[in-house]
């Protein structure tokens, strides 16, 4: 029974979002009848007021019963709490007073003011309240802005620098503390200074010092986002991957308030991390990515289904993403116009594999066309220098195969303004010897791959069999 | 497919008139009272609740199953693997004779193994009578290799040569601590049999891109010795429907058994058969909805493909004498690990998912020196050869490549040790395997074992985080790959397994 009649106040309490707003309309318009109506032109209007205050008066009352139970079932800043409880009383106090007032023929422009005045305190604390006390003005300073990063400015020297305050506090500031710091106090879990952050909150322990693992703030933070315990609230800013690293070597290392970064253990990650911090980059060597950042709008399902009839297999790369992969390698008599129909998913096809086929020169130009691609399987194919020159508007390609084809240095060479190649294959092609030094020198980043291992003999070589020597 | 036969399906033989007659009573019932319920469903939720499948075929049913939302969402993110090739060491090799360099115990040869190392834990029934558990080192040496200056064996000089290519696990622990519920527990993620093996899950998740060849192919090397039984339910499809269990390739006349036209028929109407019964199977299974009915149409229709496809990717006279050097003189002969080493690299360029080698013969209880000789030499150079022919190809880029077996080996003798002589009992508690190519760190040695290689002292890996792992390299959410089957939804790692994401590249 009383389990039953909680969960009603608090049900209850969860429609104060919606209907402070009542109040905010109806009154702020009932003040501007009741000026408005001043005038000849708008004499008419009078006859609304009654009805707008009362409905006014009303929703405030409402508002606040509502209000009141709400904050009984979560835990709010009690100062901040303290000034908009009361200032809402006080809303809804003047403006019963006004409906009387009225009703009774009195002058009222004076009480209008004062119901526009403490309507605006009152909604900019319960503002305050959801917000935080620095929604407004987080406008003009810089730094943490939404989904950027916890830190505003680089750290001159990361290991000389204090590990909580320095490294650990922004992060917390940034992706916590508006829920769990001194306005709010969601799950009684505060986040903002040592001695709240060792409490815990009403589920226990949230940091469990040198187990990030066993620690709540980390559980929920690596928590799927569809789950509902996952932290933060899939709707705000979450943390990014060296965030959450960060913070579970602190944790790792045993949540310490004073020491500075280098009294603490660091390997090599952790190491890379925090000295990314110096320049404030989040990656200290540049990675091509192995997907498009950018999602694509979903191709054509008929040109989907076309190719797939033909025997292509046409498969997205990954769920949420509209990229696709087409592979040949199943296609029966192969013609240079099937490869017209890739025209249509251009936007979106980034590997391909053309491997084996009876591709020749002329077919590489609609391949050139295909502007998105990352990888590009042309190997055991016809074709040669003449046609490979299509290829160097691909700036996307990363990993091209060119393995037992005719193709030589003259060609390659064509390729040298794609900047972000890293691989090549050259194996079984008539490059070897001073071409391939040259290639070397032409694509600095590449690597370019010949095969020609050869086994060195080795004294210790048991693969003719021998036996076993024993010490 | 042709289809030369337009008119309506009838079987005009007396026996079948009440066949003729239409649907009899029981089958009435059934159909009526759960297709009505069916069909008011269906039109309750409408038909295009769900949309259509991109790509796939959706049959004749209007709605999507669970299985097909299921399906619908792989891959679950980008695959840093487009393939996999296992090469599976059954028997359980050594990792003191391989891969776990252990110079502290060369200085105890004979000493009786610690209690505190051991820590009472159970030993099979072969050793646990042994009145001494004399400690063991290895009889061969070990030599640093590669930039990553990792420690292999002797026996091992080829796969030394590509050390920098591997990821090397020495920290994997089973359960299991015989041979078949283990190599079960490897290939199916539980230790009892009829469950998927990993292959056919790859198989039934992420399809084929090559329609012409089975999407999981298993090779048994022919000259290993047969010490520990394979069966065919390693490989096997379990509950998940038949098209996706393993296909094995042998040596021999023919790759795959029955695959030729039997003797005195040419061949020429086999097409125009296969679609008529194509016909006659969907005409069956229009009232039953029966899973296996479909499984057979597509075995069917992938046999009839295979027909062509299978002489062609067995025939190794393209290849040079070069790449037979590379993989050793085994590779000339078909069916041993090195010819099914190159076959294997030859499928993966045909787009094969999942190709799976056994060679057996490592469960080395007596006269391991001896054996471990012999079993490197069959193996060492076609597995390093595999690598190179990846590598310089292009496809060790998108080809994951694993090297293990089921468990590994004590660091005790079991039976009188000898200075030339001595074997080593089953030990699940830690072993040895590598994983090379696309989605892990090359030239990385991760976890590592006490001084006896007893226990995990560093980053255990479980088998069913090795499966995970495997299942995310290739680009699925092994949480996520489920299938329903009596009442229960089961997956590769049951109900357990982490992504190592220390290894992943």
């Amino acid at each position: 029974m009383s389990l039953l009649s909680i969960n009603i106040t608090e049900f209850a309490g969860r429609f104060h979002p919606v209907l402070v707003h009542l109040p905010v309309g109806i009154l702020l318009l009932a003040a501007l009848f009741i000026i408005l109506s001043k005038f000849e032109r708008f004499q008419s209007l009078r006859e609304a007021i009654t009805i707008s205050l009362f409905l006014g008066a009303l929703s405030a009352i409402a508002s606040c019963v509502t209000g009141f139970l709400l904050s009984k079932t979560e835990s709010y800043e009690p100062a901040l709490l303290f000034k908009h409880q009361w200032f809402a009383v006080s809303t809804a106090l003047i403006s019963v007073v006004a409906f009387f007032l009225h009703l009774k023929n009195r002058r009222t422009e004076w009480i209008a003011g004062m119901i526009v005045i403490l309507i605006m305190i009152t909604g900019h604390l319960g503002g305050s309240i959801t917000h935080g006390s620095d929604f407004l003005t987080k406008a003009f300073t810089s730094g943490t802005s939404k989904g950027g990063e916890a830190y505003g400015n680089p750290i001159l020297n990361v290991q000389e620098s204090h590990a909580f305050k320095d490294v650990i506090k922004p992060i917390l500031d940034a992706r916590c503390v508006a829920c769990h710091g001194p306005n709010k106090q969601k799950g009684k879990v505060r986040l903002d200074e040592p001695e709240f952050i060792l409490k815990g909150g009403e589920n226990g322990l949230t940091i469990v010092p040198g187990k990030p693992m066993e620690s709540m703030v980390i559980k929920r933070i690596i928590l799927r986002k569809d789950n509902k315990d996952h932290m933060p609230p899939i709707e705000k800013p979450q943390l990014n991957a060296r965030e959450i690293d960060l913070l579970s070597w602190w944790i790792a290392s045993g949540v310490d308030f004073d020491r500075q970064v280098k009294d603490l253990e660091q390997n090599d990650k952790i190491k890379s991390i925090l000295k990314s911090l110096e320049s404030g980059k989040t990656t200290v060597v540049t990675v091509t990515s192995f997907l498009p950042e950018q999602n694509v709008e979903k191709a054509s399902e008929a040109a989907i289904k076309k190719l797939h009839d033909r025997g292509v297999a046409i498969v997205p790369i990954a769920q949420n993403g509209n990229y696709l992969s087409a592979n040949f390698v199943a296609v029966e008599s192969f013609t240079g116009n099937d490869l017209q129909m890739l025209e249509s998913v251009k936007k979106q096809l980034i590997w391909l594999n053309l491997g084996n086929l009876g591709l020749t020169d002329s077919n590489l130009e609609a391949i050139g066309k295909l502007f998105q691609l990352r990888m590009l399987h042309l190997q055991k194919t016809k074709i040669g220098d003449q046609g490979i020159k299509s290829l160097s508007n691909l700036s996307e390609l990363q990993y091209l195969n060119l393995g037992a084809t005719n193709v030589t240095v003259k060609g390659v060479e064509q390729l040298s303004g794609l900047k972000n190649l890293r691989q090549l294959f050259l194996y079984q092609t008539a490059i070897s010897g001073d071409d391939l030094t040259k290639l070397k020198r032409l694509f600095p980043k590449t690597y370019i791959e010949t095969g020609g291992f050869e086994v060195p003999k080795l004294d210790s070589d048991t693969t003719v069999l021998k036996a076993p020597v024993i010490k | 497919m042709e289809d030369n036969h337009k008119e309506s399906f009838k079987i005009h033989s007396p026996e079948f008139n009440h066949l003729n007659r239409g649907i009899d009573r029981r089958n009435f019932l059934t159909k009526t009272s759960l297709g009505l319920g069916a069909l008011a469903l269906g039109s309750l939720m409408g038909n295009n609740l769900f949309g259509k499948l991109p790509g796939k075929e959706v049959g004749k049913s209007p709605a999507p199953t669970l299985e097909d939302e299921i399906l619908r969402a792989i891959p679950h993110f980008a695959p840093k693997a487009k393939r996999v090739v296992y090469l599976f060491m059954a028997g359980g090799p050594s990792q003191f004779e391989t891969f776990d360099y252990k110079p502290k115990l060369s200085t105890m040869f004979g000493q009786p193994l610690p209690e505190s190392v051991r820590q009472g834990q159970r030993l099979t029934s072969m050793s646990a009578n042994q009145s001494i558990l004399p400690i063991a080192p290895s009889a061969f040496k070990f030599n640093q290799f590669g930039e990553s200056r990792t420690w292999i064996s002797e026996l091992l000089p080829h796969t030394a040569q590509v050390t920098d290519d591997l990821c090397i696990i020495k920290s994997i622990y089973s359960e299991a601590i015989n041979h078949d519920p283990a190599i079960t527990f490897f290939q199916t993620g539980t230790q009892l049999p009829g469950r998927p093996s990993i292959g056919s899950w790859i198989s039934y998740g992420l399809g084929s891109d090559n329609k012409n060849l089975p999407a999981f192919i298993v090779l048994v090397s022919k000259n290993a010795v047969k010490d520990q039984p394979l069966y065919s339910r390693l490989w096997g499809n379990g509950f998940l429907p038949s098209e996706h269990q393993g296909v094995q390739f042998r040596s021999g006349k023919d790759a795959v058994l029955f695959l030729d036209n039997p003797e005195g028929y040419d061949g020429k109407d086999r097409k125009e058969m296969l679609a008529y019964l194509s016909k006659l199977n969907k005409l069956q299974n229009e009232p039953y909805g029966d899973p296996e009915v479909q499984a057979r149409i597509a075995q069917y229709e992938m046999a009839f493909r295979m027909q062509t496809s299978v002489p062609e990717v067995m025939d190794t006279s393209s290849e040079t004498s070069e790449v037979f050097d590379l993989y050793g003189p085994d590779s000339r002969d078909p069916g041993t690990f090195a010819a099914n080493c190159l076959l294997a690299r030859k499928l993966l360029e045909k787009d094969v998912k999942f190709i799976q080698l056994y060679h057996q013969g490592w469960d080395h209880h007596g006269g391991l020196p001896k054996g471990i000789v012999r079993q490197c030499k069959d193996t060492d150079q076609a597995t390093a050869a595999l690598i190179k022919d990846l590598k310089r190809r292009g496809l060790l880029e998108e080809t994951l490549v694993i090297w293990g077996g089921e468990f590994g080996r004590t660091v005790y003798s079991q039976g009188k040790l000898q200075t030339d002589d001595y074997g080593r009992d089953h030990h699940p508690r830690c072993f040895t395997m590598w994983m090379a190519g696309a989605g892990v760190k090359a030239g990385l040695s991760y976890g590592e074992t006490d001084d006896f290689s007893y226990n995990v002292v560093k980053n255990p890996v479980h088998v069913h985080d090795f499966q995970a792992t495997l299942m995310h390299i290739m680009g699925i959410d092994h949480e996520r790959l489920t299938f329903k089957f009596q009442g229960r939804r089961f997956r590769l790692t049951d109900v357990k397994g982490n992504v190592v994401r220390d290894i992943l590249a």
